[in-house]
């Protein structure tokens, strides 16, 4: 087996208060590993609001600015517009959003940005709902799962929305799904963002241990299985049409993924063939348009 | 601790909330259940090799190609890789987890790979310049032997080996045939021992040219003469003409490579020494028959060795039983009686039972029997006790006489290469332990690989060296998620027309290229080869790395125990324990 070259500056230093095997840590580690220490973050309410620590401390070393819930792709705006005023044109905005802050609050201001083709990447760091307060369900909460809002005698009934699809459609440069199982192809979709001007977004899946739940030492197995399973496929859209898939060569039944999580245990088969039929459709669908 | 900060009211605040200062302060480490640490533990193959070699250590330095460290890996606990990597039936490889994935690391083949690189090096084993600690004498130039007078000489002993026969290698050099080992392997292997100041005595024979009180001057003695005398069969007609014992037949062709056989020869038995003479007799050109009395599936014989001997053109005859040898018209003629299998017996072999009235008869011009060795006490000193055909000795190697020893076929029943070795170098540590008064039992508790029985040297030398749980790493503590399928490497063999007509060694020794993409598919059990995969995957960034330095250590202050790096070890090679609190 090969072994795994990435580079060595941490900019997410100790004492942060992620939950023990955060996926989002592992995600926010390897991010700004890629991007390098000129980075400006910009944090819609997330967990990422408690995570750096508490006033007057951050366990950030490159420069973090809390932002309102909806306000994601305006204040990435903003802060680019400033820094090029002052003439940086060189760090590197990026918004780190939620899902909650991404597919549901903040979709206004992030569609807007991309319309306009704002010069940031915005990422969006997917742990399938409100999970730092408390794990609410949030429209990319997947189909039949379990959040305090979605309980289990009346679990989600609705699938995830399509957020990738969404992006696309705004033809922005780039848009790319990563995940903490692939390192270097998520340090490397990261990297090749950094070098296109224009709004880029990255859908970074991040399995949360108590949101999900899962032991905390599963997080990169299931980012794995969430890949593996077609739950999760990785791919990359360039100008809103053109697809490169990144395939997987270990294929597993949705099954596989599912009943690691105490978030889908109460599923029964028929349920589990529903995903699975789901997830065939949508592999079917993006298939397509790689080969378009 | 970095600065924490106190405002005594507003106006102390800045006018924005930034923050002045880091989180260091904050020991998330405090929050820990469950602790990682980085401890290497026992991978089959080292636990099931015989002669102790450490396996894995010795491929991971071929995966580096770094073809040298990987002998001097291997040399620490043998000094036969050239021997062992053609001849070792490798259970090694039979306990490789990759066998249960897609296929185990050909070992052997690396061994030799490794002893063969280096050989074309010329490298030498440098000899001891250090004090004497004393004279021991061992009887017996075969693998045990050697085994012990190397590792002896290694531990600064002046040693001295008698051999019987003119030349030195014991069963290495009479009983294997050259297209399995080229004598001029083990030579180089021989040479190596003898440059370690090693001297060998041929043609001095126990009983015969030296006594017990001739070897008084020496502070201790090893005795391991091997099995050489063929077991009888106890039929009729065996001590006729035309009638030999395999391992005779085997020092004929490997001394003196002339021998007169009729065109068919007739063999019975089924283990090593029949397959052995099998093809041994096909290359001088003769038609051959083997009989052996189960079927394929009980022949003791090596897997390998008895499908080359089927592509070299040997016939078997199974469940055949030989229970006269006659003569007629200038044939030897054996009947034979069929045979059945029936229930279990102690060997856990189905036993052979004849078939009334299915007497039959095979005509030869020569009958070869070998039907296993046994050992010859004959000269043994007073005070060795035998049972059940194997000199008995402790654990050790220790026997009744005080600072006599035994080892090597002599003394088990497990007769390999491999294990003669290993108790070689288990009669050398303890012959140490002896003359300098140490306490061999705690010794041995110490260096046992695994669950033991094989012992590590280099930790008997270096007691800190390779630090290793006694835990053997089985198939489900590995993660899979790590390895794609590769394809097992295949050494390339001689072609057939030319391996049946001379005795030149049938398969070859990898390239480079070969033995490195083979070492590549080691999965590493247990032992840490720096993949860094929890250096990556860690949240917390707990796993100290430094400009290239990987320092397997974990960061206690910060580690929040969530496991990950357990979990995404490949290799088993990091534990958990629950933190004490």
């Amino acid at each position: 087996m090969r072994k795994m070259e990435i580079p060595l500056s941490e900019n997410l230093g100790h004492g942060h208060l992620a939950c023990a095997g955060c996926g989002a840590a592992v995600s926010m580690r390897l991010t700004l590993k890629a991007l390098g220490e000129k980075t400006v973050m910009v944090f819609p309410a997330s967990c990422w609001s408690i995570v750096p620590g508490f006033w007057p401390y951050s366990s950030f070393r490159i420069p973090v600015i809390h932002a309102g819930f909806v306000t994601g792709g305006a204040t990435a705006s903003g802060v680019r517009a400033a820094l090029d005023v002052r003439g940086d044109h060189e760090s590197v905005v990026t918004v780190w959003a939620g899902d909650g802050g991404t597919f549901d609050i903040g979709l206004q201001a992030l569609s807007g940005a991309a319309e306009r083709n704002e010069d940031f990447i915005y990422i969006c760091n997917d742990n399938e709902g409100y999970m730092n307060t408390g794990t609410q369900r949030s429209s990319a909460t997947p189909l039949f799962a379990w959040t305090t809002t979605t309980p289990v005698m009346q679990p989600k009934e609705n699938p995830k929305k399509d957020i990738m699809a969404i992006m696309a459609d705004h033809h922005i440069p780039y848009a790319a799904t990563a995940t903490i199982a692939y390192p270097e192809d998520l340090l490397r979709k990261i990297d090749k963002a950094k070098r296109i001007r224009g709004t880029r977004f990255i859908h970074l899946l991040s399995p949360c241990p108590p949101g999900w739940r899962i032991p905390s030492e599963l997080t990169i197995k299931i980012s794995r299985l969430a890949v593996r399973s077609r739950v999760f496929p990785l791919y990359e859209i360039e100008n809103g049409n053109t697809y490169t898939l990144q395939e997987e060569s270990h294929v597993v039944p949705v099954k596989e993924y599912l009943k690691m999580q105490g978030r889908f245990s109460h599923l029964s088969d028929s349920e589990v063939e529903v995903i699975q039929k789901n997830v065939e459709r949508s592999w079917e669908r993006l298939l397509k348009k790689a080969e378009a | 601790m970095s600065k924490q900060f106190q405002f005594k009211g507003a106006s102390d605040m800045p006018m924005i909330p930034i923050s002045l200062g880091d989180m260091d302060w904050n020991k998330t480490g405090a929050w820990r259940a469950q602790r990682p640490f980085y401890e290497d533990k026992t991978p089959p193959c080292n636990a099931a090799c015989p002669a102790g070699n450490d396996i894995v250590a010795f491929i991971q330095k071929i995966m580096q190609e770094d073809f040298e460290g990987a002998w001097q890996v291997i040399k620490e606990e043998n000094p036969f890789p050239g021997v062992c990597g053609r001849v070792c039936f490798h259970p090694c490889e039979s306990k490789c987890n990759r066998g249960n994935y897609d296929a185990p690391i050909a070992i052997h083949a690396l061994e030799r790979f490794v002893s063969d690189f280096v050989a074309n090096l010329n490298q030498k084993i440098g000899k001891s310049s250090g004090p004497k600690k004393g004279k021991v004498a061992i009887i017996g130039s075969g693998p045990a032997g050697m085994s012990c007078a190397y590792h002896l000489a290694k531990l600064e002993y002046e040693v001295t080996v008698f051999e019987s026969t003119s030349s030195t290698g014991g069963i290495l050099r009479m009983g294997i045939p050259s297209y399995r080992l080229p004598k001029k392997v083990l030579d180089r292997e021989i040479s190596n021992i003898e440059a370690l100041g090693v001297v060998i005595r041929t043609g001095v024979s126990l009983g015969q040219h030296l006594t017990y009180d001739d070897l008084k001057d020496y502070r201790a003695i090893f005795i391991a003469t091997g099995a050489h005398r063929s077991r009888s069969l106890h039929i009729p007609g065996e001590k006729s003409k035309r009638v030999l014992s395999g391992l005779d037949l085997l020092k004929k062709i490997n001394l003196e490579r002339k021998l007169k056989l009729g065109d068919k020869v007739a063999i019975i038995g089924g283990g090593n020494t029949a397959i052995d003479v099998a093809r041994s007799v096909i290359r001088l050109g003769k038609k051959v028959t083997l009989l052996y009395r189960r079927s394929r599936e009980e022949m003791p014989a090596f897997k390998d060795e008895i499908e080359e001997a089927l592509e070299e053109g040997v016939k078997i005859r199974y469940l055949v039983n030989p229970i006269r040898i006659g003569q007629k018209d200038g044939l030897k003629r054996l009947e034979c009686l069929r045979m059945e299998l029936g229930e279990k017996d102690e060997s856990g072999r189905r036993k052979p039972v004849p078939i009334s009235h299915s007497n039959f008869f095979v005509e030869a011009d020569h009958v070869i029997i070998a039907a296993g060795e046994e050992v010859d006490v004959s000269f043994l000193p007073k005070g060795m006790e035998n049972k059940e055909g194997i000199v008995l000795t402790q654990r050790d190697g220790s026997t009744g006489i005080k600072g006599v020893f035994a080892g090597g076929d002599l003394t088990s029943m497990q007769r390999t290469v491999a294990h003669a070795i290993g108790s070689g170098k288990k009669a050398a540590l303890a012959m140490d332990c002896y003359l300098q008064g140490k306490n061999m039992e705690e010794t041995i508790r110490r260096i046992l690989i695994g669950e033991g029985p094989s012992l590590s040297i280099l930790r008997y030398l270096h007691p800190e060296a390779r630090p290793m749980n006694s835990h053997v790493v089985t198939f489900e503590e590995l993660n899979m998620d790590y390895f794609e399928p590769s394809e097992r490497i295949r050494e390339s063999k001689a072609p057939l027309k030319k391996r049946v007509r001379e005795f030149g060694e049938v398969t070859s020794t990898l390239t480079e290229t070969m033995a490195h993409e083979e070492a590549e598919r080691c999965f590493s059990c247990g032992t840490c080869n720096e993949c860094e995969n929890c250096y990556v995957f860690c949240p917390d960034a707990s796993i100290l790395k430094t400009e290239n330095v990987f320092s397997h250590q974990v960061d206690y202050d910060f580690c929040k125990g969530c496991g990950i790096c357990f979990s995404e070890c490949p290799r088993g090679a990091i534990s958990l324990k629950e933190e004490e609190r």
